[in-house]
């Protein structure tokens, strides 16, 4: 029986200047470089330098609306070339690059010490390409983790797969699919680590369900799976990383048997609930006499396999409002969730035991930390784990959570575990810590007009909004 | 919506002089209303070197103070009565759409923390239940507090039950953060807001 770990939540830095208005996503470069880049809704992305909380470099002029999400490219050769996709409220997707003789030479990690000097941080990124397609909001921008895949999803109902086709810096995208099977906006998608078959995209709607979306041989992609049990909108999706696949094989026989394992995904939704969900067993072949195989070959190419998931735990319920953001840490194995009640809550899986010798291990997900009124009063839309660069970190890939919320705030905060007094008894120092809610002092959030429309944005309806 | 045929061409209009209004009160007590809010959002002015509270008819940077009274339903309905109808040249109030029982207001108990939240609820009643424009009526209404309620306060904006055909769909949308967000830089839909938002302003 494993003790739950208890947590603080501590106030870290805010990352300075803030946006003036509300801030959607923060996603920390996946290349291990200390840069964040935000989502404003003032029609432009910022990146962040993770060593000292301070703005880098601003990506701005792309857009006609509010950025709605960012991406990074995955770092696919060594050419130290930076690339960022952004997805917008004008219809429109982004491609920024940095440009490479700015980028060669001391590189991105000199630049960042540097910063505060007499560096021009407008030039820095160039809008590379636009990619259009999507008829209404795009809600959401994904790269698989080969970097070959960019996915999108919108408003529109759809889901697009674009393909990166040209060399490095040739901005050459292809549309490989456009998969509309979902019957409302899809809020978020989110690629499967390729597991030797192929990567898999996973997509979440305000049609309530989760579809999973893979290609064949062929390259024809299809629905794989559907995944129904919210009742509520479908806002975040995270594939559980291997820290926790690892985390309950090491009592098994086989120290190798997560890697067959397909991992689990965990979504959050408007109906205030967090599920865990996981691939069924696949039903065994069929046992048929062996004159059944004629042994000529089939000229039908079976499609991709179809899985059937369903929802394996839940966690417990923290928030009393949507809950717009979740992330599983690939160092921790930990859960961290945000939402429309401004709470940052932090779980953890924990083993409760066997029910029976050799049995199977009981898991259990319980909160170990959680902070009210993160961003004083305003909602937060997104949570992130991030590694930190600054230089108060204790140690190399300590972990921390970024939240960005609607005051247009962008905060990290540092998890410190609560270290229990010999007699048990929680240290009440320590406990002060977790329940300290932030003041107010955060600027106001600001909504403005639209500008400068897309011709092709249509309303033709305005029975919806 | 001149091009429009109208939903409903004969609604019933209730006497503005039978209409709760306890919008006096809070004037006497506080004087800096600040009615820009509302105003610099429709008319697209640039906001951004203002006050961080500028958006509040209510300031709540004293909201510790005990002579401050905290805000109660009747100001909230004073907030949305006024908006205009879409279709007609009247108030959601004189058209029974907005109702003073009608809104709902949950307080924390704690008034001291800033961060505690308020939760408002306003129920409408469409003219007709095929109201095709009660998806905006409501837009208007959840925009109208949450520029005019301190940011702590969370609106929530429903088709009162059994009161229009498509009630569920719409209360979704209006729950729908991002799509009211995305709304918000729709230009059609602005200039219907501001319309709507007119008679507020008036004031």
């Amino acid at each position: 029986m494993t003790s739950p770990t208890k947590l603080r939540i501590l106030p870290l830095a805010d990352f300075k200047p803030a946006a003036s208005s509300r801030a959607w996503v923060s996603i920390p470069n996946p290349n291990n470089l200390p840069l964040l880049a935000t989502a404003t809704s003032d029609k432009t992305a910022r990146v962040y330098s993770l060593k000292n909380f301070t703005l880098h470099s601003t990506l701005e002029g792309g857009h006609s609306r509010s950025v709605r999400s960012v991406a990074w490219k995955p770092a696919a050769g060594s050419n130290g070339v930076l690339s960022i996709a952004t997805g917008s409220f004008d219809a429109t997707m982004g491609i920024w690059r940095r440009s490479e003789e700015e980028a060669s030479g001391g590189g991105v990690e000199v630049e960042i010490s540097e910063l505060g000097e007499e560096k021009d941080e407008e030039a820095d990124w160039e809008f590379a390409i636009v990619l259009e397609g999507h008829d209404s909001e795009v809600k959401n921008v994904a790269y698989s983790p080969s970097g070959q895949w960019l996915a999108s999803c919108s408003r529109d109902k759809s889901v697009w797969i674009w393909e990166d086709i040209g060399e490095e810096g040739d901005d050459e995208f292809e549309t490989i699919a456009v998969l509309q099977e979902h019957e409302a906006d899809v809020k978020f998608v989110c690629w499967r680590k390729d597991d030797g078959n192929g990567e898999v995209l996973a997509s979440a709607s305000y049609d309530e369900t989760i579809r999973f979306w893979k290609g064949d041989d062929e390259g024809e992609w299809s629905q794989i799976a559907l995944l129904k049990g919210h009742e509520g909108i479908v806002w975040c999706l995270d594939w559980e990383p291997e820290v926790s696949m690892k985390m309950f094989a090491v009592e098994s026989d086989s120290m190798n048997e997560y890697i067959q394992q397909t991992p689990r995904l965990i979504s959050s939704s408007s109906d205030c609930s967090i599920r865990i969900w996981s691939i069924a067993p696949a039903p065994p072949p069929p046992n048929r006499p062996s004159y059944f195989n004629t042994g000529i070959p089939s000229t039908m190419r079976p499609g991709p396999t179809n899985e059937t998931w369903e929802c394996t735990a839940t966690l417990p319920k923290a928030h009393d409002l949507p809950i717009y953001s979740i992330r599983w840490s690939k160092k921790s194995g930990r859960v961290v969730s945000t939402g429309g009640d401004g709470k940052i809550v932090i779980y953890e899986e924990t083993k409760k035991g066997r029910t029976s010798v050799g049995g199977e291990i009981e898991r259990e997900w319980v909160i170990i930390g959680s902070i009210e009124g993160a961003h004083g009063p305003y909602e937060i839309n997104h949570v992130a784990w991030c590694t930190r660069f600054d230089a108060g970190r204790k140690e190399e890939g300590e972990e921390m959570v970024i939240s960005t919320g609607d005051d247009g705030a962008v905060r990290a905060w540092a998890i410190e575990d609560i270290v229990e007094k010999g007699d048990g008894a929680v240290d009440p120092d320590a406990m002060n810590g977790v329940l300290m809610a932030r003041g107010a002092q955060v600027t106001g959030v600001i909504y403005r007009s639209g500008t400068g429309l897309k011709g092709h944005q249509k309303y033709q309806d305005l029975n919806d909004i | 919506m001149g091009s429009v045929a109208l939903d409903n061409a004969n609604p019933t209009i209730l006497n503005v002089s039978e209409l709760p209004s306890h919008r006096q009160r809070r004037r006497q007590n506080d004087g800096s209303s600040n009615k820009d809010g509302i105003r610099d959002l429709l008319m697209s002015k640039p906001s951004y070197s203002l006050d961080p509270f500028y958006m509040s008819d209510f300031s709540d940077t004293d909201s510790d103070d005990s002579s401050v009274e905290p805000i109660d339903v009747h100001e909230i309905y004073d907030l949305i009565a006024p908006i205009s109808d879409p279709e007609h040249p009247l108030s959601l109030a004189s058209l029974g759409v907005v109702k003073l029982e009608d809104v709902h207001l949950t307080s924390p108990l704690d008034h001291s923390n800033p961060s505690a939240l308020s939760r408002v609820l306003v129920e409408l009643t469409p003219t007709v239940t095929h109201c095709s424009l009660a998806t905006v009526i409501g837009l208007g209404v959840r925009v109208r507090l949450e520029q005019a309620l301190p940011p702590s306060y969370r609106v929530e904006v429903k088709i009162k039950k059994d009161t229009h055909s498509q009630a569920d769909d719409v209360n979704k949308q209006l729950a729908d953060k991002e799509r009211v967000a995305a709304a918000l830089e729709n230009a059609n839909l602005i200039g219907l807001l501001r319309k709507m938002m007119k008679p507020c302003m008036e004031e």
